[in-house]
């Protein structure tokens, strides 16, 4: 569950999060919004790369005012990133077992849980491949495996489809779904594919210029007039 | 950040063989590669080809330290041979105060350079790219003067160790018993580089290396993996110095003693060049670079060419490492090795 | 303790060390290179020089041209020719290939004219000095100090007034914008590289007189240089200058310290690494390079 305060965030002149409120309850939520509307920015304050000049936010009540990034993870906060991040001279399984390491709390949890990711993503074969080798479908779902190690409580994906083409889109579809279910995370998609968005998400928050424009249940927001006016209106 | 180290576009990776899963256990390639250049070395080579071999393996070991740094982190640090005299330094400060067993004196080089490497690391952990080149560089430069103040232990009074001008009562450090013999030294530093090298793979392999390669790769992403930045990079930067402060500590038992002119920010700058000509992506790289380093001055050397003709092969070396080769010699050479397996096992197969 | 004949002899030091320093800063902002084949650069102008005069029966201010358009054209050529090449890769990457430029040059260098000989540039003005404050000043090290600030002014006044001078500041500030806006970056980077061989030359032969002759010597000019350029943040010309100044000023007072005197080459590095740390680089962890 998270929760969001007030949220503002400045760099200089520019605003891209202003008094920003909001709580995300479903199991898993969208996030959308044309370019520049302050998602991934709301992604980096609730990563802690960010620090707002106003406002809180909050993980299953613990505010991370003032956490590291890696304190927010042991907590139990994850997240991917637009490019994904897989390391090209590490394996399929180091890749994931490199988060696993700081995250489980003994080395043979940490291979238990390295294994179970991988075979829900479906690498389980791949396991031993170099992240060079491993092709873009492949390397976002490693991106994904790693937010399943460690107990996560809530997972921020930042477009987790980009890139990818209709059939592997399914299939991501299908993996994303069974995560609350599987390891008992909350998701946050951000994505600019709005069949993704409605199938997966049952309740989205729309930004635009560091606004909130909507939030509430996913078909009701993108119907909304003043959404759509958003979208279309500014391309 | 930087990618010099990557391989070309070769089909297979490199990295995981020369001794991978492909055709021999890593460990086994180590061993045998290792066992017998060194042994070869030690059968054919004589007085001063088996002491500039020598000189050649600490300058492995302080490559091995300067390749972790670039390879893993993509950090440059261009002051690897001061902290090479610095642990020769305290190696020969605290042979000539305790004459302690020889083990004991080579840990107290590599614990004082790794220290020491530390202190400068950390304001540095910072910085990255250019800057941090530039601040190791000046400590290279801080280093030489000191050095040249202070020079080395020779069993004298005071902290220093100095004798004054009589020079009559300079004390050399002892090589141990079981190593005396400049054939002998030689297999022990040669057993030592072996060591290191698996102290290095086995840090790659595992937590350390798995840390190291998300740093590099994003610190941000790191950071949100749950890795501690300033832990792991400080533990790199300790075992970069500690394999510097090693080298040192063995030089030192080679020469029984070490001199001040021998320690400039130059020799540290050929340290990081002779990194980048072994490559950084596999342990033949640093292996063959320091050999390679030594190798080409001496043969000068012994053929009366003035010295500054190497610094003119290293200087083209280096130009053909940076636009043709990045992966450097250690690179290239595995890569032909699976190249040439991949071959081997296509006919075996069809 | 009287150090003012050491602060005048600093005045010469610094004005090579603020030369040099303003080249590479000049080199670095345009093209984000730092040019470790300065001090090469200028050694190859100062043997050129010597070598004409000396050997070739060449009036010496000619020399001097001479050795000075060979560093130029030899850093022209550079940027012209491989700098494009690297452009793409990272400031290590791309500042470490001057570095192998430099072993090329020194390597040359210290093969045919052999290292370790005591050898200088002579230049008429040194027999004469002024006398300032009861101290003597040597007519060459105000010249030093003359030409480091009339080619730093020259220089500013070429960022600031011309239109490449726009081009380049402009280049600095965002390089793939530059390029989108039309700016040849090549030419301007090519450019930069020319005035950064010029200084290279002209500091080389300065420093040939003011110290000694001597390849090794002379090409290593650019670890204090890049002291100096540090001091200024790697950015400001006007902090390079000063950096330079401060740095050659430092090393030459400390000479007349005779507790640390020794120390007095560690000078330009430990004020360039205490401003690292105190200052800071002005990046940061999440800057860009």
């Amino acid at each position: 569950m998270i929760r969001i305060e007030s949220l503002t965030v400045q760099f200089g002149g520019v605003r891209p999060l202003d008094a920003l409120e909001g709580e995300f309850k479903a199991p898993i939520c969208g996030l959308i919004g044309p370019n520049g509307a302050g998602k991934t920015t709301l992604l980096n304050v609730l990563s802690g790369f960010v620090r707002p000049v106003k406002g809180t936010t909050y993980l299953d009540g613990v505010a991370l005012t003032g956490l590291s990034p890696a304190r927010r993870t042991a907590l139990g906060l994850r997240r991917t990133f637009q490019q994904e991040q897989v390391v090209d001279e590490l394996t399929a399984d180091e890749n994931v077992q490199a988060i696993a390491d700081h995250i489980c709390p003994n080395r043979h949890d940490a291979h238990n849980e390295v294994k179970s990711a991988l075979s829900f993503i479906g690498l389980a074969g791949r396991a031993n491949v170099l992240g060079r080798q491993l092709n873009l479908f492949e390397r976002r779902l490693i991106e994904i495996g790693k937010t399943l190690v460690g107990r996560p409580k809530a997972i921020l994906l930042d477009e987790p489809g980009a890139g990818l083409n209709d059939s592997e889109t399914d299939k991501l579809r299908s993996l994303l779904k069974e995560i609350p279910g599987r390891f008992g995370a909350q998701l946050v998609l951000i994505d600019h594919d709005a069949d993704l968005i409605a199938s997966l998400c049952i309740e989205t928050m729309v930004l635009d210029f560091g606004k909130l424009l909507a939030f509430g249940p996913t078909r009701t927001v993108l119907d909304a007039p003043i959404v759509r006016q958003a979208y279309l209106g500014t391309g | 950040m930087t990618e010099l180290g990557k391989t070309g576009a070769y089909p297979v990776a490199v990295g995981t063989s020369l001794g991978g899963a492909l055709f021999i256990p890593r460990n086994v390639a180590i061993v045998v590669v290792v066992s017998a250049v060194t042994a070869l070395i030690a059968l054919t080579a004589g007085g001063f080809w088996l002491s500039n071999f020598t000189q050649a393996y600490c300058i492995v070991l302080a490559l091995l330290g300067c390749a972790l740094l670039y390879g893993q982190l993509g950090l440059v640090s261009l002051c690897q041979w001061a902290l090479v005299g610095a642990g020769g330094w305290v190696a020969l400060r605290v042979y000539h105060s305790f004459h302690p067993p020889f083990v004991v004196t080579i840990l107290a080089g590599g614990v004082g350079a790794s220290v020491i490497g530390m202190l400068w690391g950390l304001p540095a952990l910072r910085m990255r790219g250019l800057y941090l080149a530039l601040v190791t560089l000046m400590l290279a430069g801080a280093f030489q003067v000191l050095i040249s103040v202070t020079s080395f232990p020779v069993g004298g009074p005071g902290f220093l160790g100095q004798v004054g001008m009589s020079g009559n009562d300079r004390v050399m450090m002892a090589r141990p018993i079981f190593a005396s013999s400049d054939t002998a030294y030689f297999l022990f530093v040669g057993f030592m580089v072996m060591l290191a090298i698996f102290l290095v793979e086995t840090h790659r392999r595992s937590k350390p290396g798995r840390a190291w390669a998300l740093i590099r790769k994003n610190e941000q992403m790191a950071m949100a993996s749950g890795v501690h930045i300033v832990f792991y990079k400080a533990w790199a930067f300790a075992l970069s110095g500690f394999l510097a402060g090693v080298a040192g500590a063995l030089m030192a038992g080679l020469f029984g003693q070490l001199d001040d002119s021998a320690f400039a920010p130059t020799d540290s700058i050929t340290i990081f060049i002779g990194t980048l000509l072994g490559g950084t992506g596999v342990w033949l790289g640093p292996f063959l670079g320091g050999i390679l380093t030594r190798f080409i001055p001496a043969l000068l050397i012994d053929y009366n060419v003035n010295s500054y003709v190497g610094l003119l092969f290293f200087g083209m070396a280096l130009t053909h490492a940076l636009t043709q080769a990045p992966e450097g010699l250690g690179g290239q050479l595995t890569a032909l090795a699976e190249r040439l397996y991949e071959k081997f096992k296509r006919r075996r197969t069809s | 303790m009287n150090l003012l004949p050491f602060v005048a002899s600093g005045i010469g030091l610094g004005g090579i060390y603020a030369l040099a320093s303003v080249g590479l800063v000049i080199l670095y902002r345009a093209s984000g290179t730092l040019n470790f084949a300065f001090g090469a650069f200028g050694a190859l102008s100062a043997f050129l020089a010597w070598d004409l005069s000396n050997n070739g029966g060449v009036p010496p201010p000619i020399a001097w041209l001479f050795g000075i358009a060979a560093s130029t054209g030899l850093a022209y050529a550079y940027g012209r020719i491989v700098a494009p090449r690297m452009a793409h890769r990272d400031r290590v990457v791309r500042a470490v290939a001057t570095l192998g430029l430099a072993l090329i040059i020194l390597g040359a260098l210290a093969w045919y004219y052999g290292v370790g000989i005591a050898r200088r540039i002579p230049l008429p003005t040194d027999r004469d000095f002024i006398v300032l404050f009861g101290v003597r000043i040597s007519a060459t090290r105000l010249v030093a100090l003359g030409i480091a600030l009339l080619m730093a002014v020259g220089v500013g006044l070429l960022l600031s007034r011309t239109r490449i001078g726009l081009a380049m500041r402009a280049l600095a500030s965002d390089r793939k914008i530059s390029a989108t806006i039309g700016i040849q970056v090549t030419r301007i980077d090519s450019f930069a590289w020319l005035v950064n061989g010029a200084f290279a030359g002209i500091a080389g032969i300065l420093l040939a007189n003011l110290n000694r002759l001597d390849p090794p010597f002379l090409t290593f000019l650019v670890i204090p240089a890049i002291a100096s350029a540090i001091l200024g943040r790697l950015s400001s010309l006007p902090g390079a200058f000063i950096g330079g100044m401060a740095a050659g000023m430092i090393e030459a007072v400390l000479t007349g310290v005779p507790e640390v005197s020794h120390f007095r080459s560690a000078g330009p590095y430990v004020a360039a690494l205490l401003f690292l740390t105190v200052v800071g680089t002005g990046q940061g962890v999440g800057a860009r390079e």
